[in-house]
């Protein structure tokens, strides 16, 4: 029986828990779960101050406008974080500041080659995932489950992407 | 719904959210990169379970009527080369737009990295957007759900893609039991553990 301070859970039992939360996203929000969009309000904002010209992108103007759907998801990712501190605090998880596999794949114990690898993957991330229009969240948990044909060609490009990177650009971890 | 209680309702999902990708340790970059190098198969097993599962809840939701659907457009270009730059992201930053959230939370200091590159990455997609609207994202082919390209409902259609992703299910795990792929440290990384318990016990006896 999983309890709040496991190490670890089930992947099935987690992914049922995940997949459940669509139940309020479809009947509370009129959404699906999703990630990446909540980028661009926060990216937006953020950015509008330096340059509020950012706002006459319409674009930019929808994410960044105070609808439930794109604050919800700004609450929604934000939260992550918590929910995530909580349980590893619960099972009393000691982590590395950088994970141990790293200095393998990168080929370097360089903390500061890691950080310049996560920073440009995080853009490549967010680039694509907004050229995709969805990420693993909004194409893959709720795309696939709605059968939708647009998001399945996306997941089938992220994990091809993926693998071609993984295998290519880093080492065997 | 007014927008406190969205915000409400945000915090209380995401915190759930976060607890079970923290508890399923998807979020390791020994798990995701793991599955990127075909090594490990944890992420894929914690994905395929959550679309399962969110087909059987969205075939009774919209099966009775209670709710719509929310389908992305197709747009096959964008949707290609857009996966495909996210993919090596992903890759590269072990972690994808929402875990990298829960690395944040459980202490990762290289998801700070990931995240501001995210915000970034945002925003230029934001200045480049009027461009791609005319380009990559100016012709798609609607939202359209396989159910209707075969003729058969919605509900029934989920429901199948929901037994046939059972069966893949089990026999991920009969090929690779979850709890062996966990490794020492639940993070997916089997290379440094058994290598520094065998370094250990080398020199035991030596003491």
């Amino acid at each position: 029986m999983p309890t709040l301070t496991d190490r670890a859970w089930s992947p099935y039992v987690a992914g049922i828990l995940i997949g459940l939360l669509q139940i309020p996203a479809f009947m509370l929000i009129e959404t699906a779960l999703g990630a990446s969009s909540s980028y661009v309000t926060v990216g937006g904002l953020i950015a509008s101050w330096i340059d509020p010209s950012i706002l006459r992108i319409d674009y930019v103007a929808k994410h960044v406008a105070a609808s439930a759907k794109n604050w919800w998801q700004v609450a929604f990712v934000a939260s992550i974080a918590i929910g995530a501190l909580v349980s590893a605090k619960l099972s009393g998880a000691k982590r590395q500041t950088i994970s141990p596999i790293w200095e393998r794949a990168l080929g370097s114990a360089s903390p500061a080659k890691r950080y310049a690898v996560a920073f440009v993957a995080g853009f490549l991330m967010l680039f694509g995932a907004r050229i995709a229009d969805g990420c693993t969240s909004g194409h893959g948990l709720s795309g696939m489950a709605q059968l939708a044909v647009g998001s399945t060609v996306a997941v089938a490009a992220m994990f091809a992407g993926g693998i071609a990177a993984a295998l290519l650009l880093l080492r065997r971890i | 719904m007014s927008l406190s209680i969205a915000i409400v309702v945000g915090i209380l999902m995401g915190t759930v959210f976060g607890f079970a990708l923290e508890k399923s340790r998807v979020f390791e970059p020994g798990i995701i990169v793991g599955q990127m190098q075909l090594r490990n198969f944890i992420m894929l097993k914690v994905f395929l379970t959550a679309v399962a599962t969110g087909a059987v809840v969205l075939a009774a939701l919209n099966g009775f009527g209670i709710v719509k659907l929310q389908p992305k457009a197709a747009l096959y270009a964008a949707d290609i080369v857009g996966g495909l730059i996210l993919g090596v992201g992903i890759a590269l930053a072990g972690a994808c737009p929402g875990t990298t959230l829960v690395q944040i939370g459980a202490g990762y200091r290289d998801a700070l990295f990931t995240f501001a590159g995210g915000l970034v990455g945002a925003v230029a997609f934001s200045y480049a957007q009027p461009w791609f609207n005319t380009t990559l994202l100016s012709s798609g082919s609607g939202k359209i759900i396989f159910s209707d390209l075969i003729g058969i409902p919605y509900w029934t259609g989920a429901l199948a893609l929901a037994a046939v992703l059972v069966v893949v299910i089990a026999l991920l795990e009969r090929w690779r039991p979850w709890r062996d792929e966990m490794g020492h440290d639940v993070d997916g990384d089997m290379g440094t553990a058994s290598s520094s318990r065998e370094s250990q016990s080398r020199i035991a006896p030596a003491e």
